[in-house]
């Protein structure tokens, strides 16, 4: 009977998800409230990032991938004022020397920047470019407009963007490409479900 | 069993498989585990197969909560001393580990509010959830439990964050033995900055044992490296005698860049109630993500130095750990 039971609550549990732990899981309540201080409530729309993501990133960015742990089921939150919706946001993590940068977008209903956290950045050059000077360059930017910022090697980004980041240029490269595979996530991921707040 | 069942048709019975899907997390956890007790010349191990679920609620302007739900089939196989839920050192049971609904659609000042078996907010613990791993923050050692049925109030706020909870001291059953209760809570910064304080407390009844504790953890993080400590104090009292506790740890640690490898150290000093304790430990410990569902983790653990009437304990601990 209890092979029966265990066996009927797997049948019942069909798709591949990845991840920690669920008990672990918690939102970025301080980090949102931050950058949408008019915010009431949250919503939060649950979409699994899969293999065909992957492709879709490596085909958009060449030269880019995701990082293992951001495969699997990722949260974006829509932040509303009532029945308002006031933007979305979008947790992602990147590879950098100093292991993962985990940032917290967030994102105008039009699917532009409108500004950006540090969930987690454990860089000594952080503060160098945790600045609105710096954070200026992305702030209004479509993907489109944001691709405008690469090198040509797909990874490293220009002049236009390094001249803000003062000492810490592989930092602001992380963040670019950060921004990029977050706007190009979100747009295939959510885009759909998102117009009927745009 | 019935309690299985209820589970089934809940899940069957929702509004439409869809709507239920939607906000679901879901995965099959299983792990085999092998402890090899080098003093004693003995080998037990640890097999589990569950489900680990996470669903949020939501309306149309907001999300009303989520629920957590943990059910675990666990064998044993010649594990002794084995664990208070189990009736022998190779008995299987299904096991419920975290299952708890919570509240979050209150308005800004309005804390959350969690039901059902949760870990208790303390310590390190509170920020960092072992649970399946072979890390351990002493939780259950030092507070006489690890998980709880009862309710909970948390907040995060702009500068800090808390979580209190009240429960009912009996453990896996949700219900009060012999007047047992818990009173626990922690306060601390917000725990995505580099460095994070927290301060602890519990009160409360448990196995007969009234229980004080009160703590500091702290975590500092710098590029991959990692250091952490808790410093737990308190009193038990035993058949109308109090006996003060004490429990310390300070871990460093280390993550690859890609997130792959981890590796830590821990030097422990406690103090409990149970004479056979030993005060001093060294625990090393590794995992390895070898792909996205697979992991590897081994630790060892060492005693430095040992009271009198107490063991000396030499453990090395394997595991293989599959989230599908």
């Amino acid at each position: 009977m209890k092979v029966l039971i265990i066996i009927s609550l797997l049948l019942l549990c069909t798709q591949n998800v990845l991840a920690e732990a669920y008990c672990s899981l918690r939102d970025p309540t301080a980090q949102i409230q931050q950058l949408f201080p008019d915010k009431t409530t949250q919503l939060s729309i649950v979409k699994a990032v899969d293999n065909s993501t992957r492709m879709h990133v490596q085909r958009e960015l060449p030269r880019n991938d995701l990082h293992f742990s951001e495969l699997g089921k990722h949260t974006l939150y829509v932040a509303m004022n009532n029945d308002k919706a006031l933007g979305f946001v979008h947790v992602r993590s990147e590879q950098s020397k100093w292991g993962l940068v985990e940032i917290i977008w967030a994102i105008d209903t039009d699917l532009t920047i409108k500004s950006f956290a540090f969930q987690r950045c454990r860089s000594p050059k952080k503060k160098l470019i945790d600045n609105a000077d710096f954070k200026s360059v992305f702030i209004g930017k479509s993907f489109a407009e944001l691709k405008t910022l690469l090198n040509d090697d797909g990874v490293t980004a220009n002049n236009t963007l390094l001249s803000k980041a003062k000492e810490a240029p592989d930092l602001a490269n992380v963040v670019l490409r950060c921004a990029l595979k977050t706007l190009l996530i979100t747009d295939v991921l959510w885009g759909e479900e998102l117009k009927k707040f745009q | 069993m019935r309690k299985l069942l209820g589970i089934l048709i809940f899940i069957c019975s929702a509004p439409s498989f869809a709507e239920f899907t939607d906000n679901l997390r879901w995965s099959v956890d299983a792990s085999a585990r092998i402890n090899k007790n080098i003093g004693a010349q003995n080998t037990s191990r640890l097999y589990a197969l569950g489900l680990d679920t996470h669903k949020v609620f939501t309306s149309s302007n907001g999300d009303l909560g989520y629920a957590v739900g943990q059910l675990y089939f666990t064998k044993l196989s010649n594990q002794a001393p084995f664990p208070f839920m189990f009736d022998s050192k190779d008995d299987s049971k299904f096991i419920v580990r975290e299952a708890h609904i919570n509240y979050t659609a209150g308005s800004k000042w309005m804390p959350d509010v969690r039901l059902g078996h949760f870990t208790l907010p303390f310590g390190l613990e509170e920020s960092i959830a072992t649970n399946g791993r072979l890390l351990d923050y002493h939780h259950g050692k030092n507070l006489g439990t690890k998980l709880d049925w009862g309710i909970g109030l948390s907040k995060v706020l702009n500068k800090f964050e808390y979580r209190l909870s009240y429960t009912l001291g009996g453990k896996d059953d949700p219900k009060s033995i012999n007047n047992s209760y818990l009173v626990t809570g922690r306060i601390g910064s917000h725990n995505h900055h580099d460095f994070i304080i927290g301060f602890s407390f519990l009160s409360g009844k448990l196995d007969d044992i009234e229980r004080n504790r009160i703590a500091l953890d702290w975590q500092y993080y710098w590029g991959t490296w990692g250091v952490l400590g808790e410093l737990a104090l308190g009193q038990d009292n035993k058949q109308q005698h109090w006996q003060s506790e004490k429990y310390n740890l300070i871990e460093l640690n280390k993550v690859s860049n890609n997130g792959q490898f981890k590796l830590y150290s821990q030097y422990i000093y406690q103090d409990f109630e149970q004479a056979d304790a030993a005060n001093q430990l060294i625990n090393v410990g590794i995992s390895y993500q070898i792909n996205t569902q697979l992991e590897f983790s081994m630790a060892s653990r060492r005693t430095v130095k040992t009271p009198p009437s107490g063991k000396n304990q030499n453990l090395l601990r394997l595991q293989l750990r599959y989230r599908y």
